[in-house]
């Protein structure tokens, strides 16, 4: 882990003197996480490809202006989220339609596979501020000061939309778990 | 219902330092309601641990790839917006400015100028011309001499 992060360190280098074919292999490394992020944020995945595409282009044209490359993740993340709060602010009447609150599977012996799907369900039904909050802190791994840093607004925020995430998708979970079970 | 001290959610998603977490621990072991609270939290996030990440469908684009790359109708404007086309605009406006913003320009008398400036020029490298030739044929014969001087010499035969 830390030889990847002192290589990236010299990618970053190398891609803010202009070495395209340094950015690609960041590119390549990122590329993953960011679509993941990006997939469960804007819940399509077209979209979430589209977006990753500008993602990347926009980190690549702002790189010389990233001052600290350790912080490269978290800038990253952060042009992510601009671009698809932009992408759902853009949707927003077609996605209040699509997202209307799906039923919890709740058979008695749940399978991986619907258990997944369980977790989707529930996830979906969290705001988008809630669902990004999840996203980062539980798939992505950011601690709450960066969280902060990729929203762009206090810590005390950030904990109260996950906090809140975490308990609704709880109380959706946890009942379905124990049932599957059973 | 859990303690208000401890944050448990702050503990499951690793948040808490090893003396925050010491202390969490200690009271978790004694008491019933946090252990519950903290269990369905696990149980939560180990839902959560199920989605799988899924791959990136088609690869990103590179900056390098040739869809970056201009198309023949923006070349143009993009040449237009470079330092280069400044320069050049900027050496053109000032050629133009000197030959019509100078006072009493006047095609007939420029005429004037260039004739005479082509007279002189001419007029100075037939000068030169003469100058060379004269110089040639005085070196030219002065050779002649000693050549017959030294035949002379040698042979002592005349050539006339």
């Amino acid at each position: 882990m830390i030889f990847r992060e002192v290589e990236d360190l010299d990618l970053i280098a190398k891609a803010k003197r202009g070495d395209v074919e340094a950015y690609n292999l960041l590119v390549s490394r990122w590329e993953k996480r960011v679509f993941n992020y990006l997939l469960r944020l804007v819940a399509n995945r077209e979209d979430a490809m589209d977006v990753s595409q500008d993602v990347f282009l926009k980190a690549y044209q702002n790189l010389p202006k990233l001052e600290d490359p350790a912080r490269f993740t978290g800038w990253l993340f952060r042009i992510a989220h601009n671009e698809a709060f932009s992408l759902l602010r853009k949707k927003r009447p077609e996605s209040e339609l699509v997202g209307e609150p799906r039923p919890v599977a709740t058979n008695a012996k749940m399978l991986p596979i619907e258990l997944s799907l369980t977790v989707e369900s529930a996830l979906a039904r969290l705001s988008d501020e809630q669902r990004e909050a999840v996203l980062l802190k539980v798939y992505q791994g950011f601690k709450f000061e960066e969280m902060a840093e990729v929203l762009g607004c206090p810590v005390s925020t950030v904990k109260s939309r996950l906090y809140t995430a975490l308990d609704l998708l709880k109380a959706t979970l946890a009942p379905a778990i124990l049932r599957g079970e059973a | 219902m859990s303690c208000s001290q401890f944050d448990w959610k702050a503990y499951a998603l690793g948040e808490l330092n090893a003396t925050e977490r010491g202390a969490a621990e200690g009271h978790a072991a004694t008491c019933a309601a946090c252990r519950e609270e903290l269990a369905g939290l696990r149980l939560t996030l180990d839902a959560m641990s199920t989605l799988r990440e899924e791959e990136v469908p088609r690869r990103i684009a590179f900056v390098s790839d040739k869809v970056f790359e201009p198309r023949w109708w923006q070349r143009p404007a993009q040449w237009m917006t470079s330092p280069t086309f400044a320069a050049a605009m900027l050496i053109a406006a000032a050629i133009l400015v000197h030959a019509f913003a100078r006072p009493g320009a006047d095609p007939a008398a420029i005429d004037a100028q260039v004739n005479s400036a082509v007279t002189k020029a001419v007029a100075t490298i037939e000068a030169r011309h003469e100058q060379e030739a004269a110089e040639w044929n005085a070196a030219y014969t002065l050779l002649n001499k000693q050549f017959l001087q030294v035949y002379k010499q040698t042979s002592g035969l005349s050539l006339q």
